[in-house]
């Protein structure tokens, strides 16, 4: 029998997380070092250092701003310490007012105004110690699965992610949809000659065409961003290691990776880190490429609580406020580095055994992640997928041009 | 020796190894028995029919680039036989 339940913690606004940390954030990459210090002084923060912040404009503003304020309102986190600068382009009043509004406990420090690094941390590792000790007394509730939004992603993609790992993810992503639970697919990227069966999944014409707009969108800036000018292997759309493990090209590598989407309609297509409208649940499709941690980070901005990452060639990484479930489909890469993955669903291949039976597995794991239990990466302390989506150099097309003299390959 | 292979789908024009291949091995497909032209390894991709340049490569059931060259059935599919235009024009 299906859990409907899992004990999570609920928080002032309703929301539910899966994790209850105190986080350290930056509002610019400049307070990095003066964030790292303070949460190295109060056991079981975490710090979040990132690289933005600093001369931004437009939608690359525009993204540092959701996606920081996003992780500070993030469910998975019961009290938030922002470190600013003073002068930097992302005011961090934004944060301060929207966790306000949803009654999460956040106290500002400004670098500047405080008096410098040493007095910065004097005073914030005073303010999280308090924080922390009160985020502590929150307990678990039993919270229902339709509260669960999970994130799919492929990394170091190999042939058996299409037939084993993805598949698997997608029986798994349709069993939370059946439950109410919702799900996000995206590294739009790699679903190049895939938007033709994406689109027959859409509840609407108009989300049909939402997801032509999102396809053919990053394909443009995929394109834009290619410089043939410079040697052939700086333009290749995929990685060394996809070519390696018997990818040939990105529509193959599409094909694949679309298994982990399931079967589910999809009901929206979703921008980087914003929440979907409040009444609609299931898949969404969020509008944006596929950098690893980017992608991962857009993912838990727009809710997601926890991400479910295949890889074929393996990879170590985690984020610092979501669990993030390592699956594989290649069991000579499950046994050669067992202790970085979560989930093998290479029996898929090498025993016969069925998608179902891998997908029901999979969602029995996804429970007792949202109850507390550690992921791989957790185990190591891996935050790396923290990366804010950036978007710079590119001047957005109407939907005409992006249309325009489209036929596969 | 006969090598694992699996078909994804009835119009694929390929087959992916499922176990290392050597040139000389055989694979077993719906148009009979395909002797391997070279070594070929796991999750890579055996063409079961001649292809000619230009013609669609099929897996998935659906079009995952075109040939560059000629190849014969048996021979490796690869990004060294095989182009695709998407995201660069």
């Amino acid at each position: 029998m299906m859990k409907d339940t899992f004990m999570g913690y609920r928080r002032a606004d309703g929301s539910v997380g899966i994790r209850n940390y105190l986080a350290i954030i930056p509002s610019v990459f400049c307070a990095n070092t003066t964030v790292e210090k303070i949460a190295a002084q109060v056991p079981g923060a975490v710090a979040m250092p990132h690289a933005v912040g600093c001369a931004q404009v437009g939608l690359d503003l525009e993204l540092t701003a959701r996606t920081l304020t996003a992780m500070a309102c993030h469910p998975n986190v019961g009290g938030v310490i922002v470190i600013s600068l003073g002068c930097e382009r992302f005011d961090p009043q934004e944060a301060v007012e929207a966790a306000k509004a949803i009654g999460k406990p956040l106290e500002l420090f400004v670098i500047q105004k405080e008096g410098g690094t040493g007095a910065t941390i004097e005073k914030a590792v005073e303010a999280a110690r308090r924080m922390k000790a009160e985020i502590d007394k929150i307990e678990r509730v039993p919270c229902p699965v339709s509260s669960l939004f999970v994130g799919t992603k492929c990394g170091g993609t190999d042939a058996t992610s299409g037939l084993a790992a993805n598949p698997a993810v997608g029986n798994m992503v349709d069993r939370i949809v059946a439950q109410g639970g919702s799900a996000i697919l995206s590294e739009c990227n790699e679903l190049l000659g895939t938007e033709h069966l994406l689109a027959k999944r859409a509840v609407s014409k108009e989300v049909a065409d939402k997801i032509y707009d999102a396809i053919y969108g990053i394909e443009d800036v995929l394109r834009s961003g290619l410089d043939p000018s410079l040697p052939a292997k700086r333009n290749h759309l995929i990685s060394r290691g996809n070519f390696d493990g018997g990818v040939s090209s990105i529509v193959e590598k599409a094909l694949g990776g679309v298994h982990k989407s399931g079967t589910s309609p999809i009901v929206d297509v979703i921008e980087y880190s914003v929440a979907p409208e409040k009444d609609k649940h299931g898949l969404f499709l969020m509008n944006y490429e596929s950098h690893d941690g980017e992608v991962v980070t857009g993912m838990i901005g727009c809710g997601c609580q926890m991400v479910v990452f295949t890889t074929g060639r393996g990879n170590p990484t985690g984020h610092p406020i979501a669990p993030v479930i390592k699956v594989t489909g290649n069991p000579a890469t499950y046994n050669h580095m067992s202790d970085m993955f979560d989930f093998d669903a290479s029996p898929i291949i090498t025993e016969g055994k069925t998608v179902e039976e891998m997908g029901q597995k999979l969602f029995d794991m996804i429970i007792r992640v949202a109850e507390g239990e550690l992921t791989s990466a957790e185990e190591f302390g891996g935050t790396e997928l923290f990366c804010v989506g950036r978007r710079h150099g590119y001047q957005k097309k109407s939907r005409e041009q992006l249309w325009a003299g489209h036929d596969c390959c | 020796m006969v090598r694992k292979t699996l078909m994804i789908n009835p119009a694929d024009t390929v087959v992916m190894l499922l176990e290392d291949g050597k040139k000389g091995d055989t694979v077993i497909t719906p148009n009979g028995e395909i002797t391997l032209l070279e070594d070929i390894e796991f999750a890579h991709k055996v063409t079961i029919v001649d292809m000619k340049k230009g013609e669609s490569v099929i897996k998935y059931g659906e079009e995952i680039g075109y040939m560059l060259q000629d190849l014969k059935a048996g021979g490796w599919i690869h990004n060294h036989v095989m182009g695709c235009e998407r995201g660069k024009k």
